[in-house]
């Protein structure tokens, strides 16, 4: 359900996707500065680490790309429109973007297979189809044996496979995941990275992926380090050896 | 899965609240279907038992009371001599106690009237004469006042003779003490008084020309007012007024039903408030979250109708068959009051789905990303 990509004006690079210019967020009246200023590019394909201590800002500068809430100040752009003026930011929400978070949030009175459905209400695609897609989904993070478990039965990182299978729900070009691996144990949180960076490479998506931690961010192709709501180094890091 | 899967879904996962709210809104739609069903079966069952006796046109003069108002039996005369009246019959007609039971239809009748045609006897007689100080009794009213055949049965000061039982084909004839109008204005020293005229206009008149009869027999008789017989209980005040109340007793009942489903809705938004900010954030429109949550309180509004006129008919039949009821009721449970019942109950469902249903698109999907 990808849209078209516009003609990117200089063929021969990358199309930007994201592009933020003195974004600010702010809460509470002011009293909460979460984003003081933010600039930045980032272009199709991108794997994007945004790494910080807690409360610097990671997930608010999530929020504003994923369109869950508007920036207070500033200009943040998705492919050359305001994200905050989009005329339906629902319909961007469920078919440019997917999003992972850290504590799964999957719905708990629904399957594996009825969660992965969820995002696709808002396509027209007829109920069997839904399903049809939504095994398949589950069957390419390996959970073709649990689509009809509830969240409550499965352990932690099947239910992050769960939910990683919906954010892809509708074929987005961006996946925004928040400390995707947060809640889970070195080993699952090994796996489940592993997944993450198998389905962008496979279906060539930009990934955002919040994180504090230093080996995830070695695996990116960019890193932005963030302090206290701006960018304290934008560093583009060389391929993983192998 | 569809979306009214979703629905459902949301409904079963508090089954004993959604259960709970479920007998609320049955419980108001119940009252709903029982007490508009007895006051129809009511009137439907008047209108029944002047068609047994034959009775085209009714002149009375139905003021707040339950009984009419009495007047000059001379009324009668000027009325039978008009041309298109085929025949008349005086009646002296009161609602009162009699003996044990507090409530029943005493109904004098003219002796020789066309009114006793209909009583078919089950046992015993009929009066010999006007003045004979017997009664008969419609069946519903003999098992009522215990009575059979020979039994004295006392009338204001005197005490009459229980001739016959009698089959009058209606249920307020079955329920009535019936006896000769002289003998009964004499008992009650109501001589020259009456306060019922039935009439049958002449055989073969349209419904249009009974109605100009009655304007006729209006301009005549200005001591009462002459209606279409199964019309003129419409126009009664105190049937008016049990109406009214069998409404508004409803409608008490509905409100209550409402502010039962409306505060399940907001205790679910506020409960799933998390859940629905998931849904907004992977992209559902606030929109599609209000059809959520008004399809829910409308299905639960269906459910609640449908449980709501069982429990109605089912209550119904249980009072009519007690003992002090038994007799009295002719519910009127159609196609129609009980479409009309769930239909209500499904509106009542939806406008109590309005004020969640906004509050919960007015969640921010950003709070989803929070705990
Ligand atoms: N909805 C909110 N209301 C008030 N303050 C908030 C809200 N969301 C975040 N903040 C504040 O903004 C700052 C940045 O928060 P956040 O983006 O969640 O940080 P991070 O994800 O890097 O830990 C923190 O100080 C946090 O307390
Ligand atoms: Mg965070």
């Amino acid at each position: 359900m990808t849209q078209p990509l516009p003609d990117s004006p200089a063929a021969a690079s990358p199309a930007l996707v994201f592009e933020a210019r003195g974004l600010k967020k702010q809460y509470d009246d002011g009293c909460v500065q979460a984003l003081r200023g933010v600039n930045f590019r980032i272009t199709q394909g991108e794997f994007v680490v945004i790494i910080g201590p807690s409360g610097c800002g990671k997930t608010t500068l999530l929020q504003m790309l994923g369109a869950l809430d508007v920036p207070s100040a500033g200009i943040l752009h998705y492919r050359d429109k305001s994200i905050a003026d989009l005329p339906d930011p629902s319909g961007y929400r469920a078919r440019e973007i997917g999003i992972i978070f850290q504590a799964f949030h999957l719905l708990p009175t629904f399957t594996a297979v009825e969660n992965v459905q969820m995002p696709m209400f808002e396509t027209d695609r007829p109920a069997a189809m839904r399903t049809e897609r939504a095994v398949e989904l589950l069957t390419s993070v390996g959970l073709e044996h649990r689509l009809d478990h509830f969240p409550s039965k499965l352990s932690g990182g099947e239910k992050q496979r769960v939910a990683i299978a919906r954010s892809l729900a509708n074929g987005p070009s961006v996946l925004l995941a928040d400390e995707p691996t947060g809640n889970l144990d070195s080993e699952n949180a090994k796996h489940i990275l592993e997944l993450i960076i198998r389905l962008r490479r496979e279906k060539n998506m930009t990934l955002v992926l919040v994180t504090h931690d230093l080996n995830i961010a070695r695996l990116a192709s960019r890193v932005i380090k963030m302090k206290d709501g701006l960018i304290v180094a934008d560093e583009q890091t060389p391929p993983p050896a192998a | 899965m569809t979306f009214f899967t979703i629905v459902v879904r949301g409904l079963l996962r508090r089954p004993v609240r959604t259960g709970l709210t479920l007998v609320g809104i049955s419980i108001g739609i119940a009252a709903v279907v029982a007490l508009v069903g007895i006051s129809r079966g009511f009137e439907a069952s008047w209108a029944t038992g002047m068609k047994v006796r034959g009775t085209d046109i009714v002149v009375s003069n139905m003021g707040n009371a339950l009984a009419p108002k009495p007047f000059s039996s001379e009324v009668r005369d000027r009325i039978g001599n008009l041309p298109e009246v085929a025949s008349a019959c005086s009646i002296y007609a009161d609602l009162t106690s009699v003996e044990d039971a507090s409530m029943m239809v005493v109904s004098a009748r003219e002796w020789g009237g066309f009114s006793w045609q209909n009583l078919k006897l089950i046992s015993g007689r009929m009066p010999h004469d006007a003045m004979e100080p017997a009664v008969v009794l419609g069946q519903t009213a003999a098992e009522m006042l215990k009575k059979k055949i020979g039994d004295p049965l006392q009338l204001e000061t005197k005490e009459l003779t229980v001739t016959g039982i009698v089959d009058g084909g209606a249920m307020v004839e079955n329920g009535s003490v019936i006896l000769s109008l002289a003998l009964f204005q004499n008992i009650t020293g109501n001589e020259g008084r009456i306060n019922v005229i039935d009439i049958r206009a002449t055989p073969g008149m349209s419904e249009d020309e009974v109605k100009q009869l009655c304007n006729k027999i209006d301009a005549i008789a200005p001591e009462a007012k002459a209606m279409v017989a199964g019309e003129h209980l419409g126009n009664s005040q105190a049937f008016r007024f049990i109406s009214a109340m069998s409404w508004g007793t409803s409608l008490l009942a509905v409100i209550v039903g409402v502010l039962g489903v409306m505060n399940t809705m907001l205790m679910t938004v506020f409960e799933r408030k998390q859940e629905i900010c998931i849904l907004l954030a992977i992209g559902w429109k606030p929109g599609r979250v209000i059809r959520m949550i008004l399809w829910e309180s409308a299905l639960l509004g269906f459910l609640g109708g449908i449980v709501g006129v069982i429990i109605g008919t089912i209550g119904v039949k249980v009072l009519e068959t007690l003992p002090a009821i038994h007799g009295m009721l002719e519910p009127d449970f159609n196609a129609e009051l009980m479409g009309v019942a769930v239909v209500l109950s499904v509106v009542v469902g939806v406008l109590s789905g309005l004020y969640p249903a906004w509050r919960s698109s007015r969640l921010t999907p950003s709070l989803a990303m929070q705990g």
